[in-house]
């Protein structure tokens, strides 16, 4: 099979060699966890328990009724210390309950499910329970891509391999320690959806992955239907957009979401976590991740239980040089959140901690626009940011929104390839900000 | 407990190298040869343009940022490739005086009035010949012989100059070797000579065999897109052909081939879009033979990019549809597929 990929993108330094061959590591002794209540991209939920319960890993600890709504699961055992707002991976303070370890090894999992002969209803409902959200970024809840509407027939499963942004590597790992577990979860999704096709779209800087996969394939009687496509390695490939567009050709509308070109895509680990919550009941509580950056000393692959402070993990699982440090991340260095301190948990979503060193993390001043029309050729949106940027500078937002700005996946690729370094994806940030602003005024005004 | 000086700034956090210093690095490296050669061509005179040029560029826009309290930006070397584009497109007999303020008009008048970098309509190296075309038109019409002393007994009409006043294309081919510049009178030695560049002209714009090697280094850096230049020189070999005229020498014979690779790819002062490109290079090459068939002048490249500049902001409106883009007159019905 061809290697296959989208338009525009760039190749930023891929830096995963730190941490490449490297096993995860497992780590179960943790004294505290800090669970957000609100882990996923929707509505709120609210806590089940209060300060003093005891929990068991596993235990459902938090929920709200909604379609756009996953529970939270305590993801060690232990007893409620405190139920207050802490700091979130998306810099903002959120509720957070804060389980103390009791060091018991205790568990209260769903029971085992055969994903394989049980009903779409059950199948969609033990997703929602396990607490799965997609894990490569968004947080968006897994089981409502696997519920479209009548009118949206699905004919493709994607798993989402590329692992696009530099440094990580955990998805790699993932595929090759439990490539088994990956086809599980793929054939779960296919059956609840009635698909007969999937696709593993792997970057060709993991191409050695593809005799494994395939073979693992091969291997499983539920395998049949499922395809492993290699793509070229592009930054922003890992964008359900682009990914879909690279493997099938077909663009998701303005506006609209891949089930409107007839594909459900999920990142591998999302489908890890599925195949858990049917082989083991297991809910969504432990979260692999890549810690890397030139200004951590032990570049690895952990397995942590969600909530895990990244700061209790030093030193014992992982030393940071402090003096070092300039940025920490969370994610990738393309699109992932900078933090102010590195005492913030680990989420469903959280793919990647990174310490910068001084030389990684430099910024630079902004200067003036050359037009040379690099970032016209890497926005993998085609939306003419040169432009863009020079219509949200004279704040005409029509133009603006013509122009697309609402269509921008803030990959940030615009901004990486700038000679000027002109922050033009923060600038289109704000610029959705300012057009949604817009837009709700109007409406009021034409409500009245 | 963790270091408080950690940078908090909006992702991504990690940027490429590149910067305008290194592209403009790279202009210049692929003006080099041209550059080289006119030295070789027309000798010490040529030398003293070129460097006047260059230093008057960067020395104006140093002062006028000075005296405008704008921080310096020499740093960046787009002052440097401003006056060395005026140079070599000066004639090599060129007084410094005038060659030092046709950099000063370029760098001030075109450039640093609109903003400096970045904001100038006009390409400022051709608003700085052109201001010297109106100023001194004998000094920038006046030709020598390459090989030579630029004195009165070598001078020499431009091969597009001799076809003006009523020459033919075998006549260019004829001067050639009584000077000594081609073997051989017939059309071929006369077309290698306009390919390898031996003949007289502006100090840059000769040679056609070094710019295409500077337009291989800028392509191969991808500095530079080759739409632009090959709609300008496609349109001017397309329409010399179909104006009546030989087409393969219009397009060897002037300043063309180097304002196509050199002026028209201008990041500034052309479009932003594929389409905007592709049509500035058919205008700029169509306004460039219509001037040489029907205007008053020999050549017409610095008024066909001068005149697609103006209206390169309109062909900025034609932008590359977005992703997804779903026509507005039928709204998502057929998103399904």
């Amino acid at each position: 099979m061809s290697i296959k990929t989208f338009k525009g993108g760039a190749h930023p330094p891929e830096r995963k060699h730190r941490t490449e061959g490297l096993p995860i590591e497992n780590v179960r002794t943790v004294k505290q966890v800090v669970i957000p209540v609100n882990q996923h991209f929707g509505a709120p939920i609210q806590p089940l328990v209060k300060v003093g319960d005891v929990v068991k890993r596993g235990q459902k600890i938090a929920d709200a009724d909604g379609r756009m709504t996953v529970p939270v699961h305590a993801s060690i055992s232990g007893t409620v210390k405190k139920i207050e707002p802490r700091l979130q991976p998306n810099n903002l303070d959120g509720m957070a309950i804060i389980i103390e370890s009791d060091g018991s090894s205790e568990t209260a999992f769903l029971p085992p499910l055969d994903g394989l002969s049980c009903t779409k209803d059950e199948a969609l409902a033990r997703i929602r329970e396990a607490g799965i959200v997609g894990m490569g970024g968004a947080g968006f809840p897994a089981h409502v891509k696997l519920a479209p509407p009548p009118n949206k027939p699905i004919d493709l499963v994607i798993a989402n391999a590329a692992e696009c942004e530099p440094y990580l590597t955990i998805d790699e790992r993932m595929m090759e320690e439990a490539p088994g577990d990956l086809v599980l979860g793929m054939a779960i999704v296919m059956r609840a959806l009635g698909v007969s096709k999937g696709v593993i779209g792997l970057e060709d800087n993991k191409s050695h992955l593809q005799g494994q996969l395939e073979s693992a394939i091969a291997s499983r009687h539920y395998g049949n239907g499922i395809t492993v496509q290699l793509l070229k390695t592009k930054y922003p490939q890992g964008g359900e957009k682009m990914l879909i567009t690279a493997i099938t050709g077909r663009e998701v509308p303005s506006g609209g979401l891949p089930m409107d070109v007839g594909c459900v895509v999920h990142n591998v680990g999302t489908f890890k976590a599925i195949a858990d919550a049917f082989q083991e009941g297991k809910p969504l509580i432990d979260r692999g991740l890549t810690v890397s950056g030139a200004a951590c000393k032990t570049p690895k692959n952990l397995m942590v239980p969600v909530g895990t402070l990244v700061s209790d993990l030093v030193p014992d699982v992982i030393q940071i040089d402090e003096e070092a440090v300039r940025r920490v991340i969370f994610g990738g260095p393309m699109m992932g959140p900078s933090l102010p301190n590195w005492t913030v948990p680990v989420q469903k979503n959280t793919s990647g901690v990174l310490f910068m060193d001084e030389r990684e993390a430099k910024v630079y001043e902004e200067g003036p626009c050359i037009r040379c029309g690099r970032c016209m050729r890497a926005c993998s949106c085609r939306l003419s940011p040169a432009l863009l940027n020079n219509a949200l500078k004279a704040n005409d937002l029509d133009l603006a929104e013509q122009i697309g700005v609402m269509d921008c996946i803030e990959c940030g690729t615009c901004s990486y390839v700038c000679p000027s370094h002109i922050q033009l994806v923060q600038r289109f940030r704000v610029g959705k900000q300012l057009v949604r602003a817009k837009k709700q005024k109007e409406a009021q005004r034409a409500g009245k | 407990m963790p270091a408080n000086n950690l940078l908090l700034s909006s992702s991504p956090s990690s940027y490429t190298r590149g910067d305008v210093r290194k592209i403009m690095l790279a202009v210049i490296i692929a003006l080099m040869p041209s550059t080289v050669y006119g030295v070789v061509l027309f000798g010490v005179p040529a030398l003293g343009v070129i460097l006047v040029s260059v230093f008057s560029a960067v020395a104006a826009e140093a002062l006028f940022r000075l005296a405008t309290k704008q921080d310096p930006r020499i740093g960046d070397l787009s002052a440097v490739v401003t006056g060395l584009l005026v140079a070599l497109i000066s004639p090599p007999s060129l007084p410094l005086w005038m060659a030092a303020l046709g950099a000063v008009a370029a760098v001030i008048f075109a450039k640093e009035f609109f903003g400096g970098l970045g904001a100038n309509p006009f390409n400022p190296a051709l608003i700085g010949r052109a201001i010297l075309v109106m100023s001194f038109p004998a000094a920038m019409t006046t030709w020598h012989a390459p090989f030579g002393a630029l004195t009165d007994a070598t001078t020499m009409a431009t091969p597009l100059n001799v076809v003006k006043l009523g020459g033919s294309v075998a006549d260019v081919g004829a001067g050639f070797v009584e000077r000594g510049l081609a073997s051989a009178a017939d059309y071929n030695s006369m077309l290698w000579t306009l390919f390898v560049g031996n003949r007289a002209g502006c100090i840059g714009e000769s040679s056609i065999l070094l710019i295409l090697v500077g337009f291989a280094f800028l392509l191969a850096l991808r500095v530079v897109q080759i739409v632009t230049p090959l709609a300008m020189v496609g349109t001017t070999f397309l329409l010399s052909w179909l104006l009546g005229m030989d087409p393969v020498f219009g397009v060897l014979s002037g300043g063309v081939v180097f304002g196509a690779v050199f002026m028209a790819t201008d990041y500034v002062s052309t479009p932003v879009t594929p389409l905007g490109k592709l049509i500035f290079g058919v205008g700029a090459g169509a306004i460039t033979t219509i001037i040489r068939r029907f205007g008053g002048f020999p050549e017409g490249v610095t008024y066909g990019i001068l005149i697609m500049n103006a209206i390169a902001p309109f062909l900025d409106k034609l932008r590359v549809k977005k992703y997804g883009f779903v026509p507005p007159a039928k709204p998502a019905k057929e998103a399904g597929k």
